[in-house]
């Protein structure tokens, strides 16, 4: 591009050609929500497994995957924010909503002693549903917004199991509201580093 | 009786860097070198002209020991950038 005087339609152009490419450029890779995804889908099937053929302490699997999951989490965020050439609004955006999410959630894992493991699972659920729910709002990406209907339901249905089950549910609420569509995520932000 | 459009404004290479610029927070020189095709030693020019009429901020500093050039539009800049469009839309209209 050089530095020229412009015809009136050079210039629309132009202001459409640069806006589009600037607002095309997904701000969100899918990585940490595929991530996360599994993490917590492992962490609640080996729970489930473990409760399920007696084996004692397998509530671990929690206090072992999670942590690992913020320190991977904390290094693939550095790591990023090391390549970003340009910072969006939808990046800041995203930055609080999960900021928030981290924050409810660390405020709902240190109270579950006081309300208890049936409570925790649902509020976990709730949370995972609003996260995404925004979330897709905001890269208005349907599937996202899909996906945490079903974790919203899964919330609800809870209600109606015991301990044991709702983990079964909660795997089932991050499949639908994380992975599925941080993977159809991860395809579309792909497709455009392509273009 | 149209306004005239804006003549720092009114060229190819600072038009894309101001409408770059818009739609985002704040962007890397290299981000911006990348985005408009355009050499470096010409944008740097177009940077400059931007920054001297208020329509964008400039900030330098260090990323691993490399020189940074952070840009970001200016509440004069996305006004003027505004105004742009509004003039430009009119002659169109009536052409």
């Amino acid at each position: 591009m050089e530095n020229k005087n412009l015809e009136l339609n050079e210039s629309m152009d132009i202001i459409n050609k640069m806006i589009n490419n600037a607002k095309s450029k997904m701000a969100d890779d899918g990585f940490l929500l595929i991530f996360w995804g599994w993490v917590v889908v492992a962490a609640a099937l080996i729970h489930y497994v473990t409760l399920k053929l007696n084996i004692q302490h397998g509530e671990y699997a929690w206090a072992i995957l999670m942590p690992l999951g913020g320190i991977v989490s904390a290094v693939y965020g550095y790591k990023q924010g090391k390549k970003e050439k340009v910072k969006t609004y939808v990046g800041t955006y995203l930055g609080y909503l999960w900021g928030a999410f981290g924050i409810g959630l660390v405020l709902t894992l240190v109270c579950m002693p006081q309300y208890g493991i049936k409570v925790t699972y649902f509020m976990l659920m709730i949370l995972y549903g609003v996260a995404t729910f925004v979330c897709g709002g905001i890269l208005n990406f349907k599937p996202l917004i899909i996906g945490s209907l079903f974790s919203f339901a899964c919330a609800f249905l809870s209600n109606f199991c015991g301990e044991m089950d709702q983990l079964l549910i909660i795997a089932i609420a991050l499949l639908c509201s994380y992975i599925i569509p941080g993977h159809l995520l991860r395809a579309k932000f792909k497709s455009q580093q392509h273009v | 009786m149209f306004k005239e459009l804006d003549p720092i404004l009114h060229s190819q290479l600072r038009l894309a860097i101001i409408s770059l610029l818009v739609s985002v927070k704040e962007a890397e020189f290299t981000y911006l070198k990348e985005e408009t095709g355009a050499s470096a030693g010409n944008i740097s020019v177009q940077i400059q002209k931007l920054k001297e009429a208020d329509y964008i901020d400039v900030e330098k500093k260090f990323k691993d020991n490399y020189p940074l050039t952070i840009c970001k539009i200016t509440p004069k800049g996305i006004s003027a950038f505004e105004d742009y469009v509004k003039i430009l839309k009119q002659y169109i209209n009536t052409k």
